[in-house]
């Protein structure tokens, strides 16, 4: 398909010159950068003729799409340059653009993309020498890092038996745990719907999301009730999957007087609190039915998430249904659990073990089988946006078809919406249908966000997620 | 009674399968990646998957339906616009280990793109097709082939069909496209008896009372219409989240969506696969949706299946059975109970506002 924008007759210069040049995006602000290199122009200062400028009014207003535009219509390396912190026009846009780029970089590094490529500057009005020299560093080092390699550019995405995975596929196990009893659930179950029943009649609810029987083996489904007469509907096993949290803004759209109940794993009770971290559900309006949860299992092993998870009941929640009864509040086991080390972080240490060459081919393979049916979004309790960035078109950051580059660009905006808000249920992941591991992704975001800006997403409705706050003495030893 | 055929080893049909491939022939069959089966273009036999019963993770469509297909190419030179043809690729394909519900879908897409005026596209692709199905000696829980009036074994659609038995496989060609496909390598093959086809038959017998969804009946398609309007369709689709999983791993669902990719100067025009399940799938240009909320785009997805697409076409569901969407759906949807339900809880005579 010829339709990515090539400046012909710069191609054909280098082309003349029959040697590869590096081509380099600079999205640079209006007050500092671009006076800084428009002060290097007007004192004559010779530095590669590599890149290209494009002006913002503030680093702040870059969105990482940008970048991944950038890379997609060939760009070899990418420049990010504002005001020196303090510095900003708006105050704070730099500070904020240093985080996003911090998680952006970590990403694209844990997809593979060399490092080399990706750069991040301060330079002020009045240094259009330090401009040239980073000019002249960044092309440097992207000529160092080469052309850049297939970005989406594989074929339609269907499996491959030579391409195994690094990661294989056995199953971890985790002996320590095991499903609850038949009588434990059917306890639970009778209690659970005792307790609906109970609420609904007194107005304190007006409804339930619980789950009941699907009709497949083993399948729970989520399911809704208002009515106490219906309460049988609701059940409970070791095969749970769903986070229900996915319906709590809609459900409290249409709820009635009373508040609207949630059954929850300590797991989905996070995304709740996230929601009312992000004032997309008020706490008042929510009553959350914690069940003691010894695990999801899935095709007959425990769900990865699980291996390390060490909370049996969320402390926010306001009622407890163990197999003993229902009790008011967070009823916490005393016993400490016996857990086991993150599957997950094993596996991404394989990858991370592995070069970026190979890393990338790994995840562009991942992409190109992506279908787009965006079932990743749709059962994301945190993806609640009105109208996502993905159906937007105008301008369009990803493309409606299916490609190699669209599917790139979806898979890097999904991760990077989330950083720092994920609260790591694996829903995504559980429902993909083509097997795309976006818990690594997830997770391993959620794991920068600890180390470098102290942060764990949990209950705490008062923290404030990583990307919209910033700390003057962010670490930034990439500059 | 069948009585022609081959009765021969996996050793022979594979080596069948190489012989396609040496003839040139793009030969596209289940493979596995790392556990995930799919449909993929093949370039050894001996990578072709058929142990362990499965069906697929989705449906063989995108190879006579591309999940994306250029339409044209267009560029901008001052005031004039040229477009060009992306062309088509006139390589024969050989569809190979079609389930028969993947092979109805193909017969409902058929439906649908070669109908009153053909689609180019998909009939050039169509006719570059033959299609080796794969009977299948066991069903999975979601499978319910037999409800929607398809079979384990059925022939339709198939030019040539490889029935797994215990001790051996039989193989008939079904369509003179299909005795043309094996002519180069029967000769070596020893013919089936009928008594093999007889334990086929049974062996069909078997699997289909191993499926224990009960039969959807075409007549209640006019009774399903009338539901349109009904309430019960908000409860029916409560819990669809609105991905559109359903719609992607179906064999017969074809909606597509055209779109620019692009720029100020050159571009390309692509069909794209759409789902009835997303919220811009209705959405006008003033903003209106008229589906605005997630239950009456899943009652479209039930109702054109089983109403809509039966009215207008006959005899036949836009729903082969396969069980996919039973299966892969986030919330465990179940296309079959909604439609039983739907027929059992709506009000006969509260029609179609």
């Amino acid at each position: 398909m010829a339709q990515t924008l090539e400046s012909s007759e710069a191609r054909a210069a280098v082309t003349q010159a029959n040697e590869w040049q590096p081509r380099i995006v600079a999205m640079v602000c209006n007050w500092c950068t671009y006076a800084g290199a428009d002060g290097a122009g007007t004192a004559r200062r010779a530095y590669a003729p590599n890149v290209r400028i494009v002006r913002f009014l503030c680093t702040g207003r870059m969105d990482p799409l940008f970048i991944v535009k950038a890379f997609e219509q060939g760009a070899d390396g990418v420049l990010i340059s504002g005001c020196h912190p303090g510095d900003c026009h708006y105050v704070q846009g730099n500070l904020l653009a240093r985080r996003r780029f911090t998680m952006f970089r970590a990403l694209m590094d844990f997809l593979g993309l060399d490092n080399r490529r990706l750069h991040f500057a301060w330079v002020s009005a009045s240094e259009g020498a330090k401009w040239s020299r980073i000019v002249d560093e960044v092309t440097a080092s992207v000529r160092e890092a080469g052309p850049l390699p297939n970005w989406g550019r594989l074929g339609m995405g269907m499996a491959n038996p030579a391409h195994s995975s690094p990661l294989g596929h056995s199953a971890p196990r985790l002996d320590a745990r095991v499903p609850p009893s038949t009588e434990d659930k059917q306890s639970i179950s009778s209690h659970l719907q005792q307790l609906a029943a109970d609420l609904l009649r007194n107005g304190e609810i007006s409804s339930v999301v619980g789950y009941s029987c699907g009709t497949l083996p083993e399948q729970m489904v989520p399911t809704f009730v208002t009515d106490p007469e219906q309460v049988s509907a609701l059940d409970w096993s070791e095969h749970c999957a769903n986070n229900l949290a996915v319906y709590l803004p809609d459900a409290l759209k249409k709820k009635g007087s009373g508040k609207v109940a949630i059954v929850v794993k300590s797991c989905d009770a996070k995304a709740v609190m996230g929601l009312i971290r992000e004032n997309q559900v008020k706490r008042e309006d929510v009553l959350l039915l914690g069940i003691p949860c010894t695990g999801l299992w899935q095709n007959g092993g425990l769900a990865l998430k699980c291996h390390s998870c060490s909370r049996e009941v969320s402390p926010s929640s306001d009622w407890t249904i163990t197999p003993n009864g229902a009790q008011k509040g967070a009823a916490l086991s005393e016993a400490e659990r016996k857990v086991g080390a993150d599957p997950r972080d094993e596996q991404i240490g394989i990858l991370e073990s592995l070069t970026s060459q190979e890393r990338w081919d790994y995840w562009q393979r991942q992409f190109d089988r992506c279908l787009r049916c965006y079932a990743c979004r749709a059962v994301c309790p945190m993806c609640y946006c009105n109208n996502c960035i993905s159906d937007k078109h105008r301008p369009q950051w990803i493309s409606t078809s299916f490609d190699g580059k669209g599917n790139t660009a979806w898979n890097i905006a999904r991760a990077m919406h989330l950083a720092g808000r994920c609260t790591g249920c694996d829903e995504c992941t559980r429902v993909c249908p083509a097997g795309i591991r976006l818990d690594l992704l997830n997770r391993r975001l959620a794991r920068e966000a600890e180390i470098r800006f102290d942060y764990h997403v949990d209950e705490d409705v008062s923290t404030i997620p990583p990307l919209t706050s910033f700390r003057p003495d962010d670490p930034d030893e990439f500059l | 009674m069948k009585t022609n055929g081959w009765r021969l080893t996996e050793t022979e049909w594979r080596s069948w399968l190489e012989g396609l491939l040496r003839a040139g022939k793009s030969v596209i069959a289940p493979v596995e990646e790392n556990a995930l089966r799919l449909f993929s273009p093949v370039t050894s036999a001996a990578d072709v998957v058929v142990e362990n019963y499965s069906n697929t993770q989705w449906s063989p469509k995108e190879f006579l339906f591309p999940r994306s297909e250029p339409l044209l190419f267009y560029r901008f030179r001052g005031d004039e616009t040229e477009l060009e043809d992306p062309g088509l690729d006139d390589k024969e394909q050989v569809l190979f280990g079609l389930r028969p519900c993947d092979v109805a879908g193909l017969g409902r897409l058929d439906d649908i793109f070669l109908g009153e005026s053909a689609d180019p596209f998909y009939e050039h692709r169509r006719k570059q097709t033959t299609v080796v199905s794969l009977a299948c000696d066991k069903a999975e829980a979601a499978c319910f082939c037999t409800a929607v009036g398809g079979s384990p074994a059925a022939t339709e659609g198939s030019d040539v069909q490889l029935v797994p038995r215990a001790e051996a496989w039989l193989l008939q060609a079904l369509t003179p496209r299909g005795e043309e496909l094996i002519a180069g390598s029967a000769s070596a093959w020893t013919p089936a008896s009928a008594e093999d086809w007889r334990q086929a038959e049974e062996q069909r017998l078997g699997v289909e009372k191993t499926i224990e969804r009960s039969p959807l009946s075409k007549d209640w398609a006019p009774r399903l219409e009338e539901t349109f309007a009904q309430p019960l369709w908000e409860k029916l689709g409560q819990r669809c989240l609105g991905c559109g999983i359903c719609a992607y791993v179906c064999p017969s669902c074809s909606c597509f969506d055209m779109n620019d990719e692009g720029n100020a100067l050159c571009g390309t025009r692509c069909r794209s696969w759409d789902s009835c399940a997303f919220t811009r799938f209705t959405q006008h240009a003033s903003g209106h949706n008229p589906r605005a909320t997630r239950p009456p785009r899943y009652r479209q997805r039930v109702l054109h299946k089983f109403s809509y697409f039966p009215l207008e076409h006959g005899e036949r569901f836009m729903c082969v059975g396969c069980g996919r969407c039973l299966k892969l759906c986030p919330v465990g949807l179940d296309i079959h109970q909604t439609v039983r339900a739907a027929v059992s809880k709506g009000t006969p005579g509260e029609g179609h506002q």
